[in-house]
């Protein structure tokens, strides 16, 4: 016979493996204390990509300039109309809104409650996120109903030579 | 002498806490106040060796 079953198991001090197999409906005081030193550590390691991504934007602070874009002809978009686009990304979408017969505004059409497309509503004269149903100002991208806390973040825009064009993304004032 | 609950209730505490830092670490991302989002991301990951240590301090105390 082998000894493999009879020797003393060794001191299982670790974070990971707290489940005893033959006694795993169990948790007694310290198993919960390990469950709970594990979430602090998903926790910590859950916030290291933000921290990244944050540092790497104030690292590129100030006005970012992307490529001007051309978003529409100035003749293909009527009065109270709206046309989406993307900017600055490939994946960010944005919507251009015609306001009058030289004022445009443009807004990242992504509701910053969780991110459904915002939609104009020409009747209403308001901007629409259809998901729980939270408004926008059109004038301003400041929130005016619902579940939306923060402004939709606003393109400012350029109309050369007849065509609209998406300029920069402008940054929230603090 | 401590309760044999201190630990734990540190410890809940301390996930009370990851909790709220996350929300506000994101929460300031979004409003671009990026250097509280730093600050709070460093906080959370501070706040795991904490838990480490709480959790070994226990251990002795039980022994």
């Amino acid at each position: 016979m082998n000894d493999k079953n009879n020797k003393i198991p060794f001191n299982e001090d670790n974070y990971t493996h707290n489940i005893d197999r033959n006694n795993e409906r169990r948790l007694d005081r310290r198993g919960f204390m390990k469950t709970l030193v594990g979430a602090a550590g998903v926790f910590a390691i859950s916030s290291l990509p933000w921290g990244a991504v944050a540092a790497k934007e104030l690292m590129g602070l100030g006005d970012k300039e992307y490529p001007h874009k051309k978003i529409t002809d100035v003749k293909a978009i009527p009065i109270g109309n709206a046309v989406d686009f993307k900017f600055p990304g490939e994946h960010d979408d944005a919507i251009l809104i015609r306001l009058s017969e030289d004022k445009y505004v443009a807004y990242q059409s992504a509701c910053t409650h969780l991110r459904c497309p915002v939609f104009w509503e020409k009747e209403k004269g308001e901007m629409i996120c259809p998901c729980h149903h939270g408004k926008f100002d059109v004038n301003t991208g400041a929130p005016t109903a619902g579940p939306p806390r923060r402004p939709l973040p606003e393109i400012q825009v350029q109309v050369e030579n007849g065509a609209v064009y998406a300029v920069r993304v402008k940054r929230y004032e603090v | 002498m401590k309760s044999k609950y201190f630990g734990i209730t540190a410890l809940l505490v301390i996930l009370m806490l990851n909790i709220i830092f996350t929300q506000k670490m994101v929460h300031q991302y979004y409003f671009e106040n990026y250097t509280n989002s730093i600050i709070l991301a460093g906080l959370n990951i501070l706040l795991f060796p904490i838990a480490i240590l709480i959790f070994k301090k226990d251990q002795k105390g039980v022994k």
